[in-house]
């Protein structure tokens, strides 16, 4: 469907154990890649750092969902039991947040995890249908025993030749290329 | 090198256990004084009950009289009592997840736990002495024919039961975290796993005896003071606020003892001051919640026999008790903590350490001072020397007993993986360039 249908999509490089990928992402967050993954069948601590990783910003969408919420939930209670339509109720207050809270304390939960999600799925660009990636057969390893680094050809720092050069040599990697289709 | 250098000084004990022992004897010197002053927390909840009594003045109680002593001392036992079984707790959770992560840092739980028995028993030792002789359990003069509240509670309340279940709790407590504690060090000279194993399988039938043996205590020391209570949770509310203040405790204890030169620092990195630091934030909501759990299923049934508890709480200046409370037991720490990396930020934590405990301080004096001072919150001098007398006791007490034993379990299986330590270059210092 591309226009270009040999334009590279980038480099995948396949390593055999943690500690090499390890040490490879290392070396690819020092060579300065910005547009570069791992994909490794569990997860490894660390990991995080070793490729320079900034913390996510997921927490803040998680803090406005959850502040959302709260004060939806009183709102919501305020305006039906005190504003629109009064009504006592074993003799309680038309309004405290006494009673409001637990419902307050739902509605925090319920859109801070809306937040957490919807806010993963947009800084990720998700819902995305498709990857080069999932056309590589080898790719399909990284869900059992293989430990991947793709770096793509969208990074300023890409090069066709260079790269597959670092990755080969500086990485020890067996590199495979990745084209769009 | 040993990590502990300087020697120990026994005589140090000698002195605790004496003034200990005064105490234990002071009540008996002015067992009459107890009787002066009669029920007065029945007479206070009867009035919240009946009406919003505005006459609760005559019920205040002079600040040298033996039930102000005696209240001041509970307040500060309760809070020494937290750090001991947060710390069994956190030692019997350790066992039972099989965890990692914590094997690095178990010996200062584990010797925090075992000061329950001998001496957090002796130290119960002066409170059974103010209830006998009616300066803090009104139930204890009480005959149960006349108050049906008791009538109904007597099996558990009453002056025999409380003198043998306490200090059979506390020593069954404080075996069982002893017997762990004697395994681990075991363990040190081996290294055979089988170690590790009995403490596992003492853990999974523990933890029920822990629930049930802390519910008990703090109902019999604590909650009872006002034998009218009702409430179901109150035994899981003292333990959410025990181990809250326990993990903000091992946290700063921890990380002082992870600095150069001390004894846990080549155990101790940014996952064990993180996971303390996440755990500390999750028992600041569990508590909220367990608190506000028990305030609400009161508050909304609004039957005035369970409502009386907090009645009296809402008088004078105990309302803005209550407030700080909920804010800053819980909002406080809670909006603070959100954020990921505060939690190993020390220049935020240490101020919330101290925060914590003169929180979970307050909660104590919110649970028992207004049975004496039920006109609003009433500081003596008993009150800090009481709870600065008994901590730093508590403090010098766990010290020399952490110092007697390797500071970590040497040979623990699961060490390693406390330990394991990713050293990640920072960017441009790598072997790439």
């Amino acid at each position: 469907m591309s226009s270009n249908p040999s334009k590279p999509h980038g480099l995948l490089a396949e390593f055999h154990t943690a500690a090499d990928i390890f040490e490879a992402a290392i070396r690819c967050r020092d060579a300065g890649f910005t547009k570069w993954d791992v994909h490794t069948p569990f997860p490894i601590h660390g990991m995080d750092e070793a490729m320079g990783l900034r913390k996510s910003p997921v927490g803040w969408f998680t803090f406005c969902g959850g502040f959302t919420g709260f004060f939806t939930g009183m709102t919501m209670i305020w305006y039906m039991n005190k504003f629109d339509y009064p009504l006592v109720v074993g003799g309680k207050p038309l309004f405290t947040p006494l009673f409001a809270f637990p419902v307050s304390y739902e509605m925090t939960i319920l859109l801070s995890a809306f937040g957490t999600l919807f806010g993963m799925f947009f800084l990720n660009r998700l819902p995305k249908f498709h990857n080069p990636l999932f056309k590589n057969e080898r790719f399909k390893k990284s869900t059992d025993d293989r430990f991947f680094i793709c770096i793509e050809s969208a990074d300023p720092k890409f090069g066709l030749e260079a790269t597959r050069a670092f990755l080969t040599e500086k990485c020890h990697a067996a590199v495979v290329e990745l084209v769009e289709d | 090198m040993n990590p502990f250098s300087r020697p120990t000084q026994s005589w140090r004990p000698v002195i605790a256990v004496m003034a200990i022992a005064g105490l234990a004897l002071l009540p008996a010197m002015g067992a009459d004084a107890g009787h002066a002053a009669h029920d007065t927390a029945h007479a206070a909840a009867a009035h919240a009950t009946a009406s919003h009594g505005s006459d609760h003045g005559h019920a205040a109680v002079s600040a040298f009289s033996l039930k102000q002593i005696a209240h001041s001392y509970l307040t500060a036992y309760m809070f020494c009592l937290s750090l001991c079984v947060g710390s069994l707790f956190l030692t019997l959770a350790h066992h039972l997840f099989d965890a990692g992560w914590s094997a690095s840092i178990r010996r200062v739980t584990e010797t925090l736990a075992s000061l329950l028995f001998p001496w957090m028993l002796i130290l119960a030792l002066p409170i059974i002495g103010f209830a006998w002789t009616g300066n803090l359990h009104a139930w204890f003069k009480i005959d149960p024919a006349t108050d049906h509240a008791l009538d109904v509670k007597k099996v558990l309340f009453n002056p025999a039961a409380f003198t043998v279940m306490v200090p059979v709790l506390l020593t069954l407590l404080g075996l069982m975290a002893r017997n762990i504690r004697a395994w681990s060090i075991a363990q040190d000279k081996d290294g055979a796993a089988h170690w590790t194993t009995k403490s596992r399988k003492l853990a999974a039938g523990g933890i029920f005896f822990f629930a049930i043996g802390t519910t008990l205590l703090c109902f019999l020391l604590m909650k009872s003071l006002q034998h009218q209570f009702f409430s179901t949770m109150y035994g899981v509310y003292y333990f959410a606020g025990s181990v809250w203040t326990t993990l903000i405790t091992l946290y700063l204890l921890t990380m002082w003892l992870a600095q150069p030169g001390r004894p846990l620092e080549k155990v101790y990195f940014k996952r064990q001051q993180q996971d303390l630091g996440v755990l500390f934030f999750a028992f600041t909501v569990f508590y909220a919640y367990i608190h506000f759990s028990q305030y609400f299923l009161i508050w909304n049934a609004a039957i005035p026999e369970e409502t009386f508890w907090y009645v009296l709480r809402e008088v004078g200046s105990w309302k803005w008790v209550g407030m700080t409370i909920l804010f800053g037991h819980f909002f406080v720490p809670f909006l603070l903590l959100l954020n990921q990396d505060i939690k190993r930020n020390l220049s935020v934590m240490i101020p919330v350490g101290a925060w914590a405990w003169l929180m979970h301080y307050i909660d104590m004096t919110y649970n028992i001072m207004p049975v004496i001072h039920p006109d609003g919150l009433h500081l003596t001098l008993w009150d800090p020397i009481f709870w600065i007398g008994l901590s730093v006791l508590l403090a010098r007490l766990f010290w020399s007993e952490y110092r007697k034993n390797p500071p970590y379990p040497q040979k623990d299986p699961r060490l390693q993986e406390a330990i394991v330590h990713h050293e990640v270059p920072a960017p441009g210092a790598s072997a790439a360039h």
